[in-house]
């Protein structure tokens, strides 16, 4: 699987949604993505990608997009093409 | 409530009080005798599905932790399974009375759940810390207390308190990130120790969150030729007798390690029952000391308290040679 897939099964695996819901999609958008909901995609992201997210970054992830930009930093270094 | 690997690391991740409220939320849409309450503090409780899911069945008492109990003491007299949650030192001391009489007097099956108990409240301070409560709740006659060790046991907790006829206190320890004991589902049973591992030199036995440390100090024991058992005490009350006959003729040194105040948890415990005994080990207790600490954050407090890998067994090694 690409790194995009990974990152794709992540959130439709936490949310129990469709792909075709991910682009655009924020924190709080959906009932599922609440505080506890957040938690559970950061840990599956965690475990998918083998790393461990700062908490300033936790913080920051506020939508799908976002999300990807903070992978692709050094820190995590997971390459989305 | 089974799990496996992948789900222990995710709760690991969550933490103690989203964890409560993710078994709370299945709990509840299994049974509809549970009830959840709460003292205006449902969102910490990591109540916030339940209290969407389930409105009718979640209710909040605003900051009245005595009318928490005596709301929920109503429930369980009418056949419902209240589990009614706060910080620990509201849950017990502040409520003392009505805990006294209607979970301890009257038995009624209702069931109270203590979050951030010890010191994991870090920098909230002394007002928040919970290190009294198993000294007063283990003085109720009739009380049941459970202490698990990690997420996933905490689950089987829940659970576990919602089939047993009769008051519950579950004590809560830990934050997010808590280690993980138990990576699957095993066997839990009420009042039943579970020997995690034999040693003939120490056993260590060690109730909540102090759980994955005491591992983590046979591990470091063992490089110094030390054999150390660990018992994880998962229910404080009614102790498992059984589980002390059998290690006490065995170990040279008996450990009780809780994030608890030193007078009236699981040391006292386990030293109330050793003490009847012709030939013992000696015991030694770790724990949160007897006087108050300036806060600070989750480590830095268990630090303070002695209640670090290094100095378990520094002091674990003087002991023995």
């Amino acid at each position: 699987m690409t790194n995009l897939e990974i990152y794709n099964k992540a959130f439709m695996e936490t949310f129990e949604i469709e792909e075709d819901k991910l682009a655009g999609l924020n924190y709080q958008d959906i009932d599922a993505w609440d505080s506890v909901g957040h938690m559970a995609l950061i840990a599956a992201l965690e475990d998918a990608f083998d790393i461990m997210m700062d908490t300033d970054d936790i913080i920051d992830f506020s939508s799908y997009e976002k999300g990807k930009e903070l992978l692709a930093k050094d820190d995590y270094g997971v390459e989305f093409q | 409530m089974d799990f496996n690997v992948k789900q222990a690391k995710q709760w690991s991740r969550l933490g103690p009080r989203a964890v409560y409220g993710m078994a709370m939320l299945e709990l509840m849409q299994k049974n509809e005798r549970v009830y959840a309450l709460s003292a205006d503090l449902g969102v910490s409780s990591g109540l916030q599905r339940v209290m969407k899911a389930y409105p009718q069945r979640y209710l909040n008492t605003g900051i009245a932790e005595q009318n928490l109990i005596g709301v929920s003491a109503g429930l369980a007299k009418e056949g419902f399974v209240p589990f009614a949650s706060s910080f620990a030192p509201f849950i017990t001391l502040r409520c003392a009375d009505q805990v006294r009489m209607n979970m301890g007097y009257m038995h009624l099956n209702m069931k109270t759940v203590a979050l951030g108990s010890g010191v994991s409240m870090s920098s909230l301070g002394n007002s928040h810390y919970g290190n009294e409560d198993l000294a007063f709740m283990r003085s109720i006659p009739g009380m049941t207390i459970l202490s698990p060790a990690d997420c996933g046991q905490l689950t089987q907790a829940v659970y576990a308190a919602t089939e047993w006829d009769g008051p519950v206190y579950i004590r809560l320890t830990g934050e997010p990130n808590m280690p993980i004991v138990y990576e699957e589902s095993g066997v839990y049973e009420i009042g039943r120790a579970n020997v995690l591992r034999k040693g003939k030199d120490v056993t260590l036995i060690a109730t909540g969150s102090m759980v994955a440390l005491a591992l983590e100090a046979a591990d470091t024991l063992k490089t110094k030729g030390i054999e150390a058992g660990v018992i994880d005490m998962h229910t404080l009350k009614p102790l498992d007798t059984g589980c002390l006959d059998d290690v006490c003729g065995l170990s040279k040194l008996l450990v009780t390690i809780e994030e608890h105040g030193k007078i009236g948890g699981l040391g006292s415990a386990v030293a109330e029952y050793v003490a009847q005994m012709d030939q013992r080990a000696p015991l030694l207790m770790f724990g949160i000391p007897d006087r108050y600490m300036k806060a600070g954050d989750y480590s830095y407090m268990l630090e303070q308290s002695g209640l670090t890998v290094e100095h378990i067994v520094s002091v674990v090694c003087d002991k023995l040679t």
